[in-house]
């Protein structure tokens, strides 16, 4: 089963700070767009990286970008630095970036965020304005795709009643 | 119930999304449902779309040639 959203209670379990991002967050926002994975913002520090082996230990995480899917319990060794992790584990795949290209880094990210409720809990989730300039910047033409659909929307959020 | 004027830079972007393919009816569905609603249908839809994945894999691996011995 791939609840996605199941490996974000588990990140916020173990104490991670993180924003959702990616296609997922363009779910949150309300695309029809589906999407394999989910994409989180991170400091990708020693202590965080330690805290999200933690929270995917269980579930078999591995680098699924490399030729023998080395495990992420494994690798890269303590102290090694990190720019960006691509993990598959049993339960999805889940992207862990410690930037956002068009934004910056996860603390201005963070600072541009909005608190949603989710599952009796708050999750940081990119601001639809930030996914459409992080999708553009991005470039590939299934991005490019994506910030189409989320101009409609934040367009349309625009149209609905007024309170 | 009140509407906002419709923006002709909104009408532009809900209008270049259809013209690019989006059936923004299912935009406008996704609206009305809540947050997690929204996380829980995405989350069907995935279950359902990596098991007729599976199902088309299996099918391609069963009908596959086999390759004749070398002589």
């Amino acid at each position: 089963m791939h609840n996605l959203h199941q490996l974000l209670n588990r990140l916020a379990d173990a104490g991670v700070d993180f924003v959702v991002v990616g296609g997922f967050a363009g779910v949150i926002h309300g695309s029809a767009l589906v999407t394999q994975d989910v994409d989180v913002c991170a400091v990708l520090s020693a202590e965080n990286v330690e805290k999200i082996r933690g929270a995917l230990a269980d579930i078999n995480p591995v680098h699924r970008q490399t030729h023998r899917l080395l495990s992420f319990l494994e690798h890269p060794a303590p102290g090694q630095a990190l720019v960006n992790l691509y993990l598959k584990t049993d339960r999805g795949v889940i992207d862990i970036l410690s930037s956002i290209l068009g934004i910056g880094d996860y603390e201005r990210l963070r600072q541009r965020a909005i608190s949603l409720p989710l599952f009796g809990r708050t999750f940081a989730v990119i601001s639809i304005e930030d996914l459409i300039v992080a999708k553009e910047a991005v470039g590939r033409e299934k991005d490019l795709l994506a910030a189409k659909e989320l101009r409609a929307i934040a367009a349309k959020r625009n149209l609905r009643p007024a309170d | 119930m009140i509407l906002r004027r419709m923006e002709p830079q909104t009408e532009s972007a809900v209008e270049v999304a259809r013209q690019a393919g989006f059936d923004l009816s299912l935009v406008d569905l996704n609206l009305a449902l809540s947050y997690e609603e929204r996380v829980l249908q995405h989350a069907a839809v995935l279950e359902f779309a990596l098991e007729l994945a599976a199902a088309g894999a299996a099918f391609y691996a069963q009908s596959a040639p086999v390759a004749e011995p070398t002589r």
